[in-house]
């Protein structure tokens, strides 16, 4: 870093001694120090965390069941979308660049309750009555932004490819669609990925909003457990827990989207 | 201009490539102001002259990369300027091979595989034939031991030389060269015009826009001198750089002389 | 005036089959206009809280005592990688009602669910304006920095002086783009029943079940809102352009 060139290089290198344990490391290691003092002087709360554990592990799978769809359905959305929004066809591109601009501004929380309110609780198909849970009309309004977002991501790599990629496959006598193909979209692949990634971390943590509208997910599995058991030295240890478990699962995503980055810099 | 006009009306029948009155405005700016020009199979045109006198500009009008407003382009039977269609310019682009300033090699593909995609790809070629003749091609840029390597791991005139190497893959009939050693290390120059010397020597009608003085003067059968969107002379290499009709051409040769 | 003007645009509603009837009644119509009062309050608030903190942890980051980096960065991390929902339930259900323990019940706290929102949102996009800084800190070349630290700057003064201001040129666009995240995640007030927009909006279409309609009013208001913090933004950036660089 730039700053050591200004300060001693035995003061700098008592800074790298500190420095040294990620702190990845160190919140892990805080993190476990809690726990092992909790269980010490309050076995009791932790046997009724035990006791709901259950319940609390089907509500985070429910977490990652609605952000892996989420993000699988905003792909393949946000791709179309953003291959629209590259057309050179004006009829094309406007409402392309509408659609993101509306899913990217508006609040996730108020998507999520407009796809639960405005959705019908079932819906017909082939003479079938298939039934439209709560949970998949989250999935959708986490999809819907997502699939904005991944849009700007698509477009924003296609467009950081410089032109003379595009002229020298052109005088290689390929057409726009080949060129796409073949030159533009591998190496968009590797600038899009740590966008996509961080996208995914933020589509995880929203999944949360999903307790508003009655998916019982972590976060709602957490608040009925402290308001049934009512103690407050386990409302304490679930809200807690609830906030060591995000940070575990997303933690480590960010740290490995920022190495992706700063990889890709280089290159 | 005598000359001029005693060069192309003697071989009338070779003209591959015949540019006429070509005019190419960007908004205000007039970059080609009626270009008139040709070039013979099998010769070697070195196109020179200060920046910004529209010599870039005149090799895209010719592969279809950039529409002249008016005048008209002709390679072999092809008449450019009326080429409306993308299947067309194809067409036209499979039969022109470009070598650009800055390389433009696929970051994302491998030496070999730069070589073989667009005879592979848009030709439709067999690969194995394909990738035999695209390592002698690679053996005639002297970087056969390089196949396997990444644009980003190459020197400059080596990725030069593997963009050649990708020109001729597909067997072009002309090659239109754009100031290919401006972004290379002067150490390295000499290795590409090594290869587009031997190139010329085996009959490949070539268009350089050049400037390597000495190297053009060596290796063209005509030179171009063109200043501002106009050709100002042209004729054989010794008239223009030791005996120069117009006051314009003398006053460039002798500061680069000077 | 007001009168005529509401029962005009709820008749002309009706036509194309949206129900506005809710604007006619005093008792629906005044708590969602005040929702949007709170909801701007809301933003502004949180706005300037977050922004104070994001100088405040930037401030630690760049220090040279690592037992002020540390914790920063920690602070940092674990603010920008839990979800905002869970913070405001640890602030709201744990802290909140520890602080009511310690002063004796309820109605001793001085603090609203409002002040919880501010807070966590400060909190939360406060983290996310100090990476901001922390990466156009970064981006000021080490020479600009010899050449303040040979002319006797502290290290304080080269922040405040030399760092910052340019650190805040170099991450206007991103903190922006936070502020626009933070007045959109203002609708989490509705969580703990803040009566902002979201909230104001849900109380009504609970009874007259008319989604749609206040959804169009939700997106047209927050549209307006982002769009006015994205316009402000920018013309800060323009005051603060440097002559020669950049555009």
């Amino acid at each position: 870093m730039a700053i050591d060139n200004v300060i001693p290089a035995s003061c700098s290198a008592r800074i790298r001694w500190w420095a040294a344990p990620s702190p990845i490391l160190l919140w892990f290691l805080a993190l476990g120090a809690a726990w092992l003092l909790l269980y010490v002087f309050y076995a009791e709360t932790i046997t009724i965390l035990i006791n709901w554990l259950p319940l609390l592990g089907r509500g985070l799978l429910m977490n990652v069941l609605i952000s892996v769809l989420a993000m699988a359905i905003g792909t393949v959305l946000g791709l179309v979308v953003g291959a629209l929004e590259l057309s050179p066809l004006g009829w094309v591109q406007s409402p392309a660049r509408g659609y993101v601009q509306i899913f990217r501004n508006a609040p996730l929380l108020v998507l999520i309750f407009f796809t639960t309110y405005v959705f019908p609780f079932e819906v017909k198909i082939a003479g079938q009555y298939l039934p439209f849970p709560d949970w998949f009309k989250a999935t959708i309004g986490l999809a819907l932004p997502a699939s904005a977002h991944i849009a700007e991501i698509f477009r924003g790599a296609v467009q950081s490819i410089p032109t003379p990629q595009w002229e020298a496959s052109s005088s290689l006598a390929f057409t726009r669609s080949q060129t796409l193909r073949w030159i533009i979209l591998p190496q968009c692949v590797k600038r899009a990925l740590p966008p996509w990634m961080n996208l995914y971390a933020m589509i995880t943590m929203s999944t949360t909003l999903a307790s508003l509208v009655g998916v019982t997910e972590l976060l709602e599995a957490a608040k009925n457990a402290s308001n049934t058991v009512n103690r407050t030295d386990f409302t304490i240890l679930v809200y807690l827990s609830v906030l060591s478990l995000f940070f575990v699962y997303c933690y480590p995503i960010t740290r490995l989207t920022r190495r992706l980055e700063k990889r890709f810099a280089y290159h | 201009m005598p000359t001029t006009e005693t060069l192309s009306l003697n071989h009338d029948a070779d003209v591959l490539v015949a540019l006429k009155n070509v005019h190419l405005s960007f908004g205000d700016n007039k970059v080609l102001k009626g270009v008139d020009l040709r070039v013979r199979r099998g010769d070697a045109v070195s196109i020179i002259g200060p920046s910004g006198s529209g010599k870039s500009t005149l090799l895209r009008c010719i592969n279809g990369l950039l529409r002249p407003e008016r005048g008209e382009i002709r390679v072999g039977e092809t008449a450019v300027h009326r080429l409306q269609s993308e299947s067309e310019l194809i067409a036209l682009r499979k039969r022109i091979g470009f070598v650009f300033q800055q390389y433009n090699l696929f970051p994302h593909l491998s030496v070999l595989e730069n070589i073989l995609i667009a005879p592979t790809r848009i030709l439709g070629k067999d690969r194995g034939e394909t990738e035999r003749e695209a390592r002698e091609l690679l053996a005639r840029v002297c970087l056969e031991h390089k196949a396997d390597a990444y644009p980003g791991q190459l020197s400059g005139g080596q990725q030069q030389r593997v963009a050649i190497a990708r020109a001729l893959a597909m067997h072009p009939e002309l090659v239109l060269f754009d100031e290919v050693t401006s972004a290379l290390d002067p150490e390295t120059v000499g290795e590409v015009l090594a290869v587009i010397r031997e190139l010329v020597k085996d009959g490949l009608t070539c268009i350089l826009v050049t400037h390597e003085m000495r190297f053009a003067e060596e290796v063209s059968h005509e030179i171009v001198f063109t200043e501002g969107g106009e050709i100002v002379e042209q004729g054989i290499p010794a008239q223009i750089f030791h005996n120069p009709v117009n006051a314009r051409t003398r006053s460039f040769i002798n500061a680069l002389a000077g | 005036m007001l009168e005529k003007f509401l029962h005009g645009f709820v008749a002309a509603a009706k036509i194309i089959g949206l129900n506005y009837s809710f604007l006619l009644s005093d008792y629906e119509r005044i708590p969602w206009l005040s929702g949007i009062g709170i909801t701007i309050l809301l933003a502004l608030c949180s706005i300037l809280g977050s922004l104070l903190v994001g100088v405040v942890l930037a401030a630690l980051l760049a220090s040279r005592q690592a037992w002020l980096r540390g914790p920063a960065r920690g602070l940092i991390e674990l603010l920008r990688n839990t979800p905002t929902l869970v913070q405001l339930y640890c602030a709201f259900f744990v802290l909140n009602m520890l602080l009511n323990q310690v002063l004796g019940g309820a109605e001793h706290n001085p603090l609203t669910p409002f002040h919880w929102v501010v807070l966590v949102l400060s909190l939360h996009y406060g983290a996310y304006h100090a990476e901001a800084l922390r990466a156009g800190i970064e981006a000021v070349p080490a020479t600009t920095r010899e050449a303040a630290l040979s002319l006797g700057f502290s290290r304080v003064e080269l922040l405040r002086h030399v760092e910052l201001p340019l650190a805040l040129r170099f991450s206007l666009p991103a903190l922006t783009s936070n502020l626009i995240n933070l007045v959109k995640s203002t609708a989490l007030g509705a969580a703990i029943a803040v009566g902002e927009l979201t909230y104001a909006s849900l109380m009504i279409w609970v009874q007259r079940d008319n989604v749609l309609e206040l959804m169009i009013f939700i997106f047209l208001i927050y549209a307006v809102l982002t769009y006015v913090v994205a316009r402000l933004g920018r013309a800060l950036e323009n005051y603060l352009r440097m002559p020669g660089y950049g555009h």
